[in-house]
């Protein structure tokens, strides 16, 4: 198992000259983690990125590891909830969402109400949350616009949630007000 | 009755007229197409940034429909960080391996730009000034974590490949 | 972020432009972005088709500006540039029209009851535009919302100045309409 461990770790170092830019002890931590990410059917890109913003950044070995394997574990996560055929893209914007506070059922709600990528809606959620929409607030409005609404509604509604709060509505209602501006009772049906 | 009718009207008027705010990445997306056509080795199409520091100009998040189908081509997106006391500035992110050296940016009047290809995807990105101090994007939503204690902000792309 | 804003005269800064000087576009972009950008949003409907049209038109503006015969008139130049960009997108204005609606006194302390309102009312402004035809709805918003004269409407889309007067009488009494029905709803 070590001399599989120590293989494996020797090809990601041949393939992989990025890590190079890691201390040595460092390196073979993050490895570890790359390889049995991917033996899990992972993606390992997010997981390397993550190590090298560390790096540049001149975190601590041990702060570093953590970040890569506090990933990697959120990966399995969102992997779990959106399906082995979800896409990179899909499954960072889902860490995001899942780090903003959106609960499984939550994503699975999501990955359930819309066709296509994810990727626009799970980010956007994140982003809402980071600008100061509560964690309910926020998964309660994209999983009301997520049926319907295209990806560049969903960019839109995000901006627009954005200039409110910037021009002082508190976040929550910024949010609330803008969906019901969109699907009211009692008027036709959101599509001609 | 024709006053209470026309009195609508003008309530009406009264509401379109309100200022209708547009998006100020406009102003960068203007500038970028402007600036992409200027010829090379006619004039210097940095001075065009000048302009750009009356503006908080933005990540440019490009609409679906102008990806090829069925690719994943990438669309160059212009940043920018307004930073007139800088000496250098460095765009990095999950892009471009968080690698300073590869994304420097160029300055006129203290508005720093570079451009740089993306594929559909969500990256997370800083600016670094003067080799040590990290900056967020201003105009750009900020990173849910920033496990490293600096911040960092956010782009999405939309696309098929996403 | 103490960037100064230095206020220079349209017909400057289209000569600086034609010197060479790209960044003195910028400015101009600045300046008429969301004047301009409220036209194109009434006008059209749809924000997102908006932008985009305004974006082409300050783009096909700086590429024509050796056409612009009046620079000290830039402003309304651009305008006619802008109108007819958005001639091309109305045919797309038959899907129904989404307006995210700017309106932050709605939201800032107002009750959610008093908010819907503010909500529908817009509402049923949009959808009162959208139910004119186009060269009506293009001579209203040039006239009452935007404050052009007749004489440079008329210059701006090439129409007689008494047809576009009986457009505006015409919009009016529509609009007027529109909006009584849908209070009665």
């Amino acid at each position: 198992m070590i001399i599989v461990a120590l293989l494996l770790a020797t090809q990601v170092a041949v393939q992989d000259p990025r890590l190079e830019r890691l201390d040595p002890e460092t390196r073979s931590s993050v490895i570890a983690i790359v390889d049995s990410a991917r033996e899990m059917g992972l993606p390992s890109e997010p997981l390397v990125q993550r190590a090298l913003e560390g790096a540049t950044k001149g975190a601590a070995a041990p702060r570093i590891v953590a970040a890569v394997r506090r990933l990697a574990a959120d990966l399995g996560t969102v992997r779990t909830v959106l399906g082995a055929r979800a896409s990179t893209p899909e499954l960072e914007a889902a860490v995001a969402a899942l780090r903003a506070g959106a609960s499984v059922p939550v994503l699975a709600s999501l990955r359930d109400a819309r066709r296509g990528p994810l990727t626009m809606t799970l980010s956007v959620l994140a982003d809402l949350v980071a600008s100061g929409v509560p964690p309910d607030s926020a998964a309660a409005v994209v999983l009301a616009l997520a049926p319907n609404a295209r990806d560049v509604d969903l960019v839109e509604f995000r901006r627009a949630v954005e200039r409110d709060i910037a021009l002082g509505a508190p976040p929550a209602a910024a949010a609330a007000v803008r969906v019901n501006a969109g699907a009211r009772p009692g008027t036709a049906a959101s599509r001609p | 009755m024709f006053e209470q009718d026309d009195d609508i009207v003008e309530r009406m008027i009264r509401q379109l007229r309100r200022p209708v705010s547009i998006d100020p990445g406009l102003d960068a997306r203007v500038m970028g197409e402007i600036a992409a056509a200027a010829q090379p080795g006619k004039r210097r199409t940095w001075p065009w940034l000048a302009a750009a520091a009356a503006v908080l100009a933005v990540v440019v998040v490009t609409r679906p429909w102008t990806l090829d189908p069925g690719t994943s081509r990438a669309d160059a997106f212009q940043f920018v960080l307004v930073a007139p006391q800088a000496a250098s500035v460095s765009l990095v992110g999950d892009f471009n391996d968080w690698d300073p050296a590869r994304s420097p940016m160029h300055t006129a009047h203290g508005v720093w730009a570079t451009v740089v290809p993306l594929a559909p995807g969500r990256y997370r990105y800083a600016f670094l000034v003067n080799g040590v101090e990290w900056r967020a994007d201003p105009a750009a939503p900020n990173a849910i974590d920033d496990e490293f204690g600096t911040p960092s902000s956010v782009v999405t792309v939309a696309g098929r490949g996403s | 972020m103490g960037i100064e804003r230095v206020e220079t005269g349209d017909a400057e800064l289209v000569r600086r432009i034609r010197a060479g000087d790209i960044g003195a576009y910028g400015v101009l972009v600045a300046r008429y972005r969301d004047r301009l950008g409220r036209y194109a949003v009434h006008m059209i409907g749809d924000r997102e088709d908006a932008e985009e049209a305004l974006q082409d038109s300050f783009v096909r503006a700086y590429r024509s500006l050796d056409r612009c015969n009046d620079p000290a008139r830039f402003g309304a130049w651009l305008y006619g540039i802008l109108v007819n960009r958005c001639r091309t997108t109305g045919a797309r204005a038959a899907r129904r029209r989404r307006l995210f609606v700017q309106d932050a006194e709605a939201l800032n302390g107002a009750s959610h009851a008093d908010a819907m309102e503010r909500l529908e009312w817009t509402d049923a402004v949009e959808r009162a535009l959208a139910r004119l035809a186009p060269e009506y709805r293009e001579a209203f918003l040039l006239k009452h919302v935007e404050d052009l004269e007749y004489e440079e409407i008329a210059e701006l889309t090439g129409d007689g100045i008494s047809a576009l007067k009986m457009r505006v009488k015409r919009a009016r009494e529509q609009l007027q309409k529109f909006l009584r029905e849908a209070e009665h709803v």
